[in-house]
């Protein structure tokens, strides 16, 4: 076997330096003429990310979560359409694959369709899936196109691509190692059949986005063909390179703005798939030197016999993230951009697992990476010119939730419920909160649907969706509010559902500069509540989240969110889909009086964290705050904090000779240090 | 006119004397060659005190205080809450920001760096 190690897929991700013919082509480019090719990569890169939404089945693909890339001829990313930052920089890494391994047997031509989704090669986890195509001009390669995307069904043990219990990867269903899938322009029909047998659970869904990713990738081969005949290979190599030139400098620039220092940021969840237990799901040391930095793992939990675990270039996609949208914004998506980044994995991790390890719920596990990256950044920023671009961290609860059997439309259905995923509140920012229900920290670009679009495509009814109130993190700047809705079985005698989510117990952002984290989310249930009977006799025929909590609906079932597959009789409630909000900014006694009086009135926030947590004087009859008195009860707050707290040293004393139950320490690794504790045993 | 860089908000670095301050009120933490959280005052809270348990039961809205408990960072003369985190009880605390004070020293004095309103830039033209 060659799957490669982890210093091959990070040294993959280093630009492969120019050659001297592209040097010579890339000084060539007169100005004017660069800077108009460039936008034409874009161009080119919009109208198939536009096909790829188009032509794709199942929700994560309508809603945009994918990326469309090209490359140069070596495999190196030189520009992309997202959608999602997830697959911005690590693709390099199979494509170099593809031509270390593949070309001499079975050979690389033109017509050719590369594909694979086994994150042991060099992806996230197996739903995201990969079609590469060479671009070919006059029997010289020119370079790749690539169209990624996520499906939610992979034929693993439990519906949705994603399973919470599997052990190891050989119960996640479709694992392909990057291989050739077609030639000539056409998928073979037996790669057809072996999706529609991995797929049976919702053949439409995989092999319609199958086909979606290889008409997306051929689209952008074929526009790249006609800028060869119309500006000449010569003209092409030179820009591509002068592109990974351009976004290499353009980052050491940006980080050669920061002061030097190091920043750490550490993060807990409470769950791995069905295990419950305190794991440090990113220990980040960050150290900024000059036009580079190292990001180091080290002190990250063990990995566990869950699929919450990934593999490094899983981690680095996720932290692509958060870069991409806040620090590296006006730089071209480029695998060079993160040239001048460094990792440490740590073996044996949980961001650095054995082979056989599942990976298919990476995107839980990176939750710690994507919160902590948020963190170190910000602090690194915050003291130059970039200051307004520091943000807390997103509340990347990531809660997806999966429903699967038979729909109204009598077709065979597993699929993600985008709603929730797309709704999270943002971070709140250095000048003001963070955007309510902004979207999925993911895919920065992904969209929400509507309520009635769900109602249409799944058996189901939504009694309410609405904001969810007090689910930011409290702060001067709040985070921002993530939705709740109602979901319940319509149409049809039954489904299936499961969630994969943790942060029932503990949440895994930190806030930043005195805010405060958002709240957790357990999994709730209306139990034995017939849903139809509900509507009709609720007066007005009106449900809330409000409503839900104080138990005017029924008696509630409260469990972790996180769940394995379970069967939903008909008008019974699915669940209480719940969308994370984002961490808080700064110390919440700063808050401006104003800006709270607008969240109660708005009922995004509640009285009783007007009261406790912002310390204002709030009138609910006249909806109103009484200024003079708010003033007062701050005053007090702040004398009160003075003389209840403990200076550090004669407090940490204390604090150093505890430790949590042992009970919940299984998955931690030793305390406090979170070593492995052994070696992670799958048959 | 001393030399304040913003580190945070509320949170400010005097470069002549390295030292930080707190951004609300001036007072002089300590040395900002250490943990700026050395010289703040530390509270450790309940979550459930911060984050209001709606329902009954284990999983409620509100972390778990046997799992994690909230540390909230003062500073000492005014009360401001310069600095949170959620640990678990015992966990060591975390010491999020270590600035290189030589370099930053080195590159302000080679005009590499420019401080302008509390905030660096960088000045292209010596970088």
């Amino acid at each position: 076997m060659s799957i490669p190690t982890l210093e091959e897929k990070m040294a993959a991700l280093k630009v492969t330096p120019a050659s001297p013919y592209e040097r010579k082509c890339a000084d060539a480019l007169t100005r004017g003429a660069y800077e108009i090719a460039v936008q034409r990569t874009a161009d080119i890169l919009d109208e198939g990310y536009e096909i790829f939404m188009r032509s794709s089945r199942s929700s994560m693909g309508v809603a945009g979560d994918s990326i469309v890339a090209m490359f140069n001829a070596s495999g190196d990313l030189v520009n992309a359409s997202a959608g999602t930052y997830l697959h911005a920089i690590i693709p390099p890494i199979v494509i170099k694959y593809i031509i270390k391994n593949y070309s001499e047997n079975p050979g690389i031509k033109d017509g050719d369709i590369f594909y694979t989704n086994d994150a042991l090669y060099g992806g996230i986890h197996n739903p995201d899936q990969v079609a590469i195509t060479p671009v070919f001009f006059d029997e010289t390669l020119v370079g790749w196109t690539a169209a990624l995307s996520h499906t939610t069904e992979t034929g693993a043990k439990e519906p949705g691509g994603m399973p919470v219990s599997a052990t190891s990867r050989f119960e996640e269903g479709m694992n392909l190692p990057p291989m050739k899938i077609g030639k000539n322009f056409r998928i073979n029909n037996d790669i057809i059949e072996l999706f529609r047998a991995f797929g049976i659970r919702a053949e439409a869904n995989v092999t319609v986005d199958l086909k979606a990713r290889c008409t997306t990738a051929d689209r952008v081969r074929v526009r790249l063909v006609e800028m060869c005949k119309r500006e000449g290979v010569d003209f092409v190599t030179g820009l591509f390179r002068r592109m990974l030139d351009q976004a290499e400098t353009g980052a050491r620039k940006r980080l050669l703005g920061w002061p030097d220092g190091t920043y750490r940021c550490v993060t807990f969840s409470d769950a791995a798939g069905n295990i419950r237990g305190l794991i440090r799901n990113c220990y980040m040391t960050l150290v900024k030197k000059g036009d580079g930095m190292v990001i180091d793992f080290t002190g990250t939990s063990p990995e566990n016999l869950s699929s919450y675990n990934a593999h490094p270039q899983a981690v680095v996609g996720h932290l692509a993230n958060y870069i991409y949208e806040y620090v590296f914004h006006d730089l071209p998506i480029s695998s060079a951009s993160f040239a001048p980044i460094d990792f440490i994995f740590p073996e044996a991790s949980c961001l650095s697992p054995t082979p056989r390890a599942a990976t298919s719920n990476a995107v839980m596990i990176c939750t710690g990476a994507m919160s902590s990256v948020a963190n170190c950044l910000s602090r690194a920023r915050y003291g130059t010119v970039e200051w307004a671009q520091a943000t807390a961290s997103m509340g990347n609860g990531g809660n997806a939730t999966v429903i699967a059997g038979v729909s109204q439309w009598d077709q065979p259905f597993a699929d993600m419920i985008a709603y929730p995923i797309n709704t999270e509140g943002q971070g709140g920012r250095s000048c003001c909160d963070g955007m309510d229900a902004y979207g999925f920290p993911w895919c920065a670009f992904g969209r929400a649907p509507d309520v009635e679009a769900i109602e249409n495509e799944f058996p189901m009814i939504i009694p309410f969706s609405q904001h969810w109130p007090d689910s930011g993190g409290h702060g001067k700047y709040r985070g921002g509010c993530g939705t709740a809705q109602f979901w319940a079985v319509h149409h049809v005698p039954s489904l299936y559902f499961m969630a994969i989510a943790d942060n029932s117990t503990v949440q895994t952002p930190q806030p930043i500069f005195g805010g405060y984290a958002p709240p957790t989310v357990p999994g709730i249930t209306l139990r034995d509540t017939k849903v139809s009977k509900l509507l009709q006799e609720i007066e007005g025929g009106v449900l809330d989240f409000e409503g839900l909590v104080s138990g005017r609906y029924g008696e509630l079932e409260t469990e972790p969110f996180g769940r394995t597959t379970r069967a939903i009789e008909g008008d019974e409630t699915v669940t209480i889909g719940l969308s994370t909000g984002g961490a808080g900014f700064g110390d919440p006694l700063e808050r401006d009086i104003a800006s709270i009086e607008q969240d109660l009135v708005a009922g995004l926030c509640t009285q009783w964290t007007a009261e406790h947590i912002y310390k204002v004087a709030w009138n609910a009859e006249h909806e109103r705050i009484d200024f003079e008195k708010s003033e007062l009860m701050r005053k007090e707050a702040r004398l009160l904090r003075v003389s209840e707290g403990i200076p550090f040293a004669e407090f940490e004393k204390k604090w150093k000779t505890r430790k949590p139950p042992e009970e919940i320490l299984n998955i931690y690794g030793t305390w406090p240090d979170a070593k492995p504790t052994g070696p992670a045993i799958r048959p | 006119m001393k030399q304040i860089l913003h580190i945070g908000d509320n949170l400010n670095i005097d470069l002549d004397n390295e030292q930080w301050v707190c951004g609300k009120c001036d007072h002089n933490i300590g040395p900002a060659s250490e943990n700026v959280k050395y010289g703040l005052l530390v509270k450790e809270r309940d979550p459930t005190e911060i984050h209001q348990p709606l329902i009954s039961g284990e999983y409620n809205f509100a972390p778990n205080p046997d799992w994690i408990r909230i540390l909230e960072f003062y500073c000492p003369q005014c009360g401001l809450q310069v600095e949170t985190e959620y640990l678990p009880p015992g966990h060591p605390i975390t010491n999020t920001t270590e600035i290189d004070l030589l370099s930053l020293k080195s590159r302000l004095a080679s005009g590499e760096l420019l401080l302008e309103a509390g905030h660096l830039k960088l000045n292209e033209g010596k970088a």
